[in-house]
């Protein structure tokens, strides 16, 4: 009985040995560079190619899952909310020829796409909705960006519990994508607050965390190195990688 | 596995099998790649669980759908006590401190799928998962790569590749381990058996692991819809990968097992210095 029992704890220590060794190994700050160094290679090998696939309407998950930061409750976006979005404007600005501002109907002006496509999670689910939006690569036409212009960044009106801002980033080539909208209604409806009203973006051959919700404004930019943790999104601050094509 | 070893290696090159004799036995190339895989196989398992836990089910259908659901990991932890389970194919098992409800990786328990002591890192971090699943991804394929390659370029890699020449001699070297038969059938330097196993690993699962690991990327569907549908669609592609996984471990185990059971220290010797010693200790390895 007492060597059973010396065996049970002597492999309850080895296995707790092994969680500590996974977890210095992870927490060995030197090696965060080396690991992430493939996400170039990630993205010189995928890259923004193809186009995703395009379900049919009966293939809509009905019950779309809501998985981000809470839904914003600042004043500013309650507000919103309150006269149902006919005071959202939303500017771009940064390295463009035109800055300048849209409200809602001139964006549902400019909504030409409807687009029936897959939602694949970070974490690892799928689900399909059926999207209307603005093209990006049409929009960023009207707004012209300068030719040292190289990501789109997406700033939300949500942020964390510690109040840092979310925030988003594209490059050009992911943002003028056929498939990259800047998304108004989802399945047949208005985008509802939980979901990103009233405007969020929509990136079917990138995960779910580069789909920035509840859209404030969006700036064009040479470089995100200055811009809040340097690495181009609130998530990708994080930790997660900048390139989701994987 | 070890009655075989002498005709074997006299036929793989020895000039005499006098006890003491040193025998040139891997390439610089496979002992690299080998112990590079080694250590990417497990690494890529773990963090590959430490990536399942953030959504601790698998489906065989195209979208996340309960209904077509194999396996699930669940657990709640409550003031009356905390439970753990396991559901595969609607079979439910209560699996708590193991599965479900279990290590958290930093000295307590939590609700998680797989435990601390599986995942890499062992405290649940997605991010990280991801990190170093996607490093260690390449570091496999490179090295599989570099092994397949130099080993084709030496000629070496003809002799572990089943040939249809092979095919009648499998069942005979079955019936030679089930003690049916006195002598194996005739071979080379790996028998069929060998053979048959280093061909499905190197040229069947190893690809599928791949691939299905691939299919999970969005990325990656955008130019290859066809091959995903092929697999079933983007969850089908999770549970694949995972099985995949499974058999491939369950090979690396094998494998493992085979270099401590068919003479551990001549193994060891063989896959670090490159050759090894006749004496006691013979064997043609794993």
């Amino acid at each position: 009985m007492k060597r059973r029992l010396f065996v049970a704890s002597s492999m309850a220590a080895a296995l707790a040995g092994c969680a500590k060794a996974t977890n210095a190994l992870n927490d060995w700050e030197a090696l965060r560079p080396a690991l992430g160094s493939v996400d170039a290679l990630d993205h010189a090998l995928i890259g923004t190619r193809g186009m995703a696939k395009l379900y049919r309407p009966a293939d809509v998950t009905l019950d779309y899952p809501v998985n981000s930061l809470d839904t914003p409750h600042q004043p500013e976006y309650l507000q919103l909310i309150e006269d149902g979005y006919a005071s959202y404007r939303l500017p771009v600005g940064g390295l463009v020829e035109r800055p300048q501002s849209f409200g809602i109907r001139e964006l549902r002006a400019l909504a030409t796409l409807d687009q029936i496509t897959r939602h694949d999670c970070v974490e690892g689910w799928s689900v399909v909705g059926a999207w209307r939006g603005v093209p990006l690569g049409d929009f960023l036409r009207l707004v012209r960006p300068k030719p040292q212009a190289r990501y789109v960044v997406f700033y939300s009106y949500d942020h964390d519990g510690g109040g840092q801002q979310f925030y988003g980033s594209l490059d050009l080539e992911q943002a003028t994508h056929p498939q990259t909208m800047l998304a108004l209604d989802l399945n047949g409806k208005p985008i509802d607050a939980a979901h990103g009203a009233p405007v969020r973006l929509r990136i079917p051959t990138q995960l779910g965390y580069k789909n920035t919700k509840w859209i404030r404004n969006i700036a064009l930019v040479s470089s995100f190195a200055d811009i809040f943790g340097g690495n181009g999104g609130y998530w990708e601050d994080q930790g997660y990688a900048w390139y989701a094509g994987i | 596995m070890e009655a075989t070893a002498g005709p074997t290696l006299a036929r793989a090159g020895a000039r005499s099998d006098e006890p003491g004799r040193v025998v040139r036995r891997h390439s610089l190339v496979t002992r690299a790649t080998h112990w590079v895989t080694f250590v990417a196989i497990v690494v890529l398992a773990m963090s590959g669980l430490q990536i399942f836990n953030a959504a601790p089910y698998l489906d065989a259908s195209d979208l996340s759908d309960p209904a077509h659901r194999v396996l699930s990991l669940d657990g709640r932890a409550g003031t009356s006590g905390s439970v753990g389970t396991a559901t595969v194919f609607g079979r439910t098992m209560t699996t708590t401190h193991v599965l479900g409800y279990t290590d958290d990786g930093m000295g307590g328990e939590t609700v998680r799928g797989f435990p601390a002591w599986l995942t890499f890192p062992g405290y649940q971090d997605l991010a990280a998962g991801r990190r170093w699943h996607f490093f260690f991804a390449w570091i496999f394929v490179l090295a599989g790569a570099a092994y397949v390659i130099a080993g084709w370029i030496r000629g070496d890699l003809a002799k572990l590749v089943l040939r249809p020449s092979d095919l009648p001699k499998l069942w005979p070297m079955q019936a030679y381990y089930l003690r049916l038969r006195k002598e194996p059938p005739d071979h080379g330097k790996y028998n069929p058996l060998q053979k048959a196993g280093y061909t499905v690993v190197l040229f069947g699962l190893t690809p599928f692991v791949i691939v299905t690991g691939l299919a999970l990327a969005p990325g990656f569907d955008a130019v290859a819809n066809p091959l995903i549908a092929l697999l079933g669609g983007r969850q089908f592609a999770r549970t694949w990968h995972f099985v995949s996984m499974l058999a491939l471990f369950g090979f690396f185990c094998g494998h493992v097992g085979l270099v401590v059971a068919t003479g551990f220290v001549n193994n060891m010797r063989s896959m670090i210095l490159g050759s090894y010693r006749l004496g006691k200790h013979e064997g043609t390895g794993p």
